[in-house]
């Protein structure tokens, strides 16, 4: 490709850097608010100047911001401090990014790590409720709602290959009448994204039956082929590429699902929704995004309930200025959490960190359809699919009771609250991670 | 600079809280609006910022009863209690509109949660948090060696410490049932297993008593057999027989298709004794046990059986000890297993990584240091340095060119002209490299697409050896001090900070740089 200026292919176009207020008077008066104490707030300051200093081409600036970002940033530093490493990281490499003749941005080294056995996995998302809130009050509503069905298929849109279900499974075998028969279909495409696996997507399966057949559940999986992805190739599936969505699209279809009458369906989408595109697709066939296409896909499905989790945060359309605040003040949450019971120097924890260092590369550095991480809240969710034809399924009191015991087991900065029929993972109030539960508007009616 | 002892005078009454009305001294001096700004981050912007006192969060039962000396953490409470004495009390009532959503920050400063945007939502939170994150570690458990700042932690934790365990076959140990179910279903162990049904084991009914040691409650019948509510496991009277065990497995050994024996691997009895064996690993017949015949046979031959195996359990440990080093816990396995990057220049900021000038800063203490104090700074301490501004001062006046060049190092940009030849992980494109056509100045643009002054601008710009600057000596004086960039200090604060610099060990800092092609430049900025 040719090094040209990426002005013309990429017009990101980004906000007037006076949005940054990059005047004198104003930095320096920003800056000395912060005197005395370099906080959070402080560095979220640091580093909208320094991406307004690299926009504006002040480099100046930029050297200097750089300068003293680099001085207070470290990765095995206080939470502030690791996360504004990662955001500096974001920043520099989105500007090599754009810039890159004789640069050779080695960015796989620096955000790389090993992929997880299944193992590792495992106790990954158990270190912190982060995930397993979200595999709790699902596994809850998914098991309450098929009470009574002899036969349920599953459609598993998540990014954590498969760990939700082995407590579900465990649940079902327990039943006093019995588990019904059980199977779960995962698509073979799934976003580029953190955690990886060193295994594919077959063993994992495999394993996944084993289990069932331990615990003596009927069981079946099968991974729903996207042709021409699969998940192996994860790293180098043409992101840029809405055709990307459309063939996975595409493959939603009864046929290809194997949808049987006689089963009931769950549609299951963990931290699933925000890969789905909410931009317009740009071409003028479309007049949905793929997010608003796939909720309609999925709506026609017919299935009994749709739990939908994802993290509680607005990034979808924002500006880069916004989008470093707004990222800045979510994702200090995983890394407080760290702070807490993993010490500075863990291995483990800045592999974490890590991964989260690389959905921070994303939404920082990415504009377009390369940026995948387009989260969006809870609220924001609710009324897309209230939009869409999907009315709202409240929790229970037995599952709200679960979770809480759940989040009792977990150090005590985890809490939880309910908005109306949204679950709401905390982590000192703040808002976390967000449980919902869903069934088409029709549903009622045909049955 | 505005107290926040102002925002109590302001309220009226000081609600069940109770403890506005006496003793609050000024919050340090962070200048925070009341009404708070709208940061998407922050839970409610137009929440009442309250910073409390050291004193009065640690403080508990300020109130006292005049009579009888009775403490009570709440005015209200205490209130309440008069009424007993036949004493005048006054209960404020709530305002019946609408209540004013406060959250509590934190007075230490350089605290994560002294930043309005994490304010935490509550009063006692901001008490817990106060208390265990600076307060003294009085409450110590006697089973392991947990301290904790906050009584009720101390109690939580000493509730589960110990109880209840979840032993997976390969030898890992779980506190909680869910954590065990999910690493039990995708584990080595169990997928190395036939696919014959573990028809025995389970000892009859006797899996819902926690028949290990410690005196823990059953937990409350969960209202639905969902996970998250661990029943504590079965112990080992009947062991988990193998067939496949080498000791003569004792008669009743049914079955089982569970595991080769040498999973069964405990951990060293440094934490458990042996006798009591109380961990194993989740049966699927648990519930079901009443079903297998065999179970109950099983459990006739509690006694000796059980012993004997477990004896030879123990017997074997030691010999076959490959699973043995796996026998550790998760994070241990974590550990070992896990081999970051770090030994590459990979992190920003590493302790090892003396480049790095990595400050910690933590509490924003004096911002000038003495010259002596500066010399440390070049290496990877953690002590607080300077404010913000004060270290963009010195970066306009020490050359930031070959720190910076470390940062980049650190992310793996080097400047060559070969391209990378693997795809970054986002998927973009290929970079070729042609030589010309960089964006010019910055070349940040960013996607506005300068002109090309020929030239790695880009480079140079992290590299620091600016060549196609252009004449930015006057452009920006970031803290609007008068001092030209690139010109000598000017001014009382220049002359300050000129002595700072003097101070740096600026010979020591270049060959910390490494890579050679730095040393002896200068350090000063110029351009």
């Amino acid at each position: 490709m040719k090094a040209e200026p990426r002005g013309n292919s990429s017009h990101i176009s980004l906000q007037n850097p006076s949005h940054f207020n990059t005047t004198q008077s104003s930095i320096s008066g920003a800056l000395k608010e912060c005197l005395g104490s370099l906080d959070g707030a402080c560095i979220e300051k640091l580093l909208l100047h320094f991406a307004s200093a690299l926009e504006s081409n002040d480099v100046t600036s930029a050297q200097q911001v750089m300068w003293v970002l680099n001085n207070v940033a470290s990765s095995v530093g206080d939470p502030n401090q690791r996360l504004a490493s990662w955001f500096l990281r974001a920043l520099i490499s989105r500007a090599a990014r754009v810039s890159p003749t004789t640069i050779s941005f080695d960015g796989r080294s620096a955000l790389e790590r090993r992929p997880m056995t299944v193992t590792e996995l495992a106790g990954y998302v158990d270190l912190i409720p982060w995930h397993r809130f979200g595999f709790c009050a699902s596994n809850s509503v998914i098991f309450k709602t098929i009470q009574g069905f002899p036969r349920v298929h599953i459609l598993d849109f998540s990014i954590t290959h498969c760990m939700q279900w082995p407590t579900l499974i465990d649940a079902l075998a327990k039943r006093p009448e019995g588990p019904p028969s059980l199977r779960i279909s995962v698509p073979s495409w799934r976003p580029p994204v953190h955690p990886l696996l060193n295994v594919s997507s077959e063993e994992v399966c495999q394993r996944l039956t084993n289990f069932a057949k331990f615990k003596d559940v009927p069981f079946e999986i099968n991974v729903i082929e996207v042709p021409p992805l699969s998940t192996m190739d994860a790293g180098t599936s043409q992101l840029g590429s809405s055709d990307l969505y459309d063939l996975f699209l595409n493959q939603l279809n009864p046929s290809a699902l194997e949808i049987r009458d006689d089963e009931a369906l769950v549609i299951n989408c963990q931290n699933w929704l925000r890969y789905m595109p909410d931009e317009q697709m740009g071409s003028t066939s479309h007049d949905t995004s793929c997010r608003d296409a796939f909720l309609e896909i999925i709506k026609d499905l017919s299935p009994c309930i749709v739990t939908v989790v994802d993290e509680d945060c607005d990034l979808g359309t924002l500006s880069l200025a916004s989008r470093i605040t707004t990222c800045f003040n979510y994702l200090w949450i995983p890394f407080d959490s760290f702070e807490t019971f993993l010490p500075k120097n863990s291995p483990q924890r800045i592999e974490y960190e890590a991964d989260i260092g690389h959905k921070i590369e994303n939404i920082i550095g990415f504009e377009g359809i390369q940026r995948i991480e387009r989260l969006e809240s809870g609220i924001n969710l609710s009324k897309r699919m209230a939009n869409k034809g999907f009315q709202s399924v409240p929790f229970c009191e037995d599952t709200v009771k679960e979770v809480k015991i759940l989040l009792d087991e977990h150090a005590s900065g985890w809490g939880m609250k309910k908005d109306d029929d949204v679950l709401v993972l905390t982590w000192k109030g703040h808002n976390s991670i967000y449980a919902t539960a869903w069934v088409p508007c029709s549903y009622g009616v045909e049955y | 600079m505005p107290s926040y002892s102002d925002n109590f005078s302001a309220m009226n009454d000081s609600t069940a809280s109770g403890d506005s009305s006496s003793g609050n001294q000024t919050a340090p001096p962070k200048p925070t609006a009341k009404k708070k700004r709208n940061l998407p981050g922050m839970p409610d912007p137009e929440a009442e910022v309250i910073a409390l006192s050291p004193k009065t969060l640690l403080a508990t039962n300020r109130f006292v009863c005049e009579i009888c000396n009775k403490g009570f953490q709440r005015d209200q409470n205490l209130q309440l209690h008069r009424r007993g004495h036949n004493l005048p009390w006054k209960l404020r009532q709530r305002s019946s509109e609408e209540v004013k959503k406060r959250v509590y920050v934190c007075p230490e400063p350089g605290c994560i949660h002294h930043n309005p945007s994490r304010a935490l939502g509550d009063l006692t939170g901001i008490k817990k948090h106060f208390c265990r994150k600076h307060g003294e570690k009085k409450w110590k458990c006697d089973k392991c060696s947990k301290n904790y700042a906050v009584q009720s932690d101390w109690k939580a934790h000493s509730k589960i410490c110990g109880s209840r365990e979840y032993k997976c076959d390969c030898g890992t140990l779980f506190l909680r049932r869910d954590s065990f179910i999910t690493h039990r279903a995708f584990c080595d162990a169990l997928a190395g297993e036939s696919a014959k049904k573990n028809t025995a084991l389970a000892p009859p009914s006797a899996d819902e008593d926690p028949k290990n040691q410690t005196n823990l409650p059953s937990p409350p019948p969960p209202a639905m057999e969902a996970p998250p509510s661990p029943p504590p496991l079965p112990v080992a009277a009947p062991p988990p027989l193998q067939a496949s065990s080498p000791s003569a497995p004792p008669s009743t050994a049914v079955v089982s298709s569970v595991l080769p024996l040498h999973n069964l691997e405990l951990p060293e009895s440094a934490r458990h004794n042996p006798a009591t064996t109380r961990i194993l690993e989740d049966t699927p017949t648990v519930t079901d046990s009443p079903v297998n015949c065999s179970s109950n046979s099983l459990s006739s031959n509690n006694g000796s059986t059980s012993s004997n195996v477990f004896a030879s359990l123990f017997a074997s440990s030691t010999s076959s000890g490959i699973l043995q080093s796996q026998a550790t816990r998760f994070p241990d396995l974590f550990e070992t297993m896990a081999h970051t990057k770090q030994t590459s220049d990979v992190a920003l900021c590493t302790s090892s990584e003396p480049i790095s000038l990595c400050l910690a800063m933590n509490q924003g203490s004096s911002i000038f240091k003495t010259a002596g104090q500066e010399c440390r700074q070049y290496a990877p301490a953690p002590q607080p340095a300077m404010s913000a501004t004060a270290l963009l001062q010195k970066a306009a006046q020490v050359g930031v060119a070959a720190s910076n060049a470390s940062v980049l190092r650190g992310l793996g940009i080097v400047s060559s002209l070969s391209p990378s030849s693997e795809p970054q992980r986002w998927g973009r494109q290929e970079i070729e490299s042609e030589g010309a056509s960089l964006a010019s100045g910055l070349g940040l643009g960013l996607g506005l697409g300068l002109a090309c002054d020929g030239g790695s601008a880009l480079t140079e710009l992290m590299l620091g050896t600016p060549s196609v600057f252009g004449p930015k000596h006057a452009t920006l004086d970031l803290l609007g001090l008068g001092m030209a960039a690139s010109g000598g200090p000017t001014g009382g604060l220049s002359a300050i900070m000129k002595s700072i610099n003097d101070g740096l060990d600026v010979a020591a800092a270049a060959a910390a740089f490494g890579g050679g092609e730095y040393s002896g430049q200068d350090m000063g900025r110029s351009s």
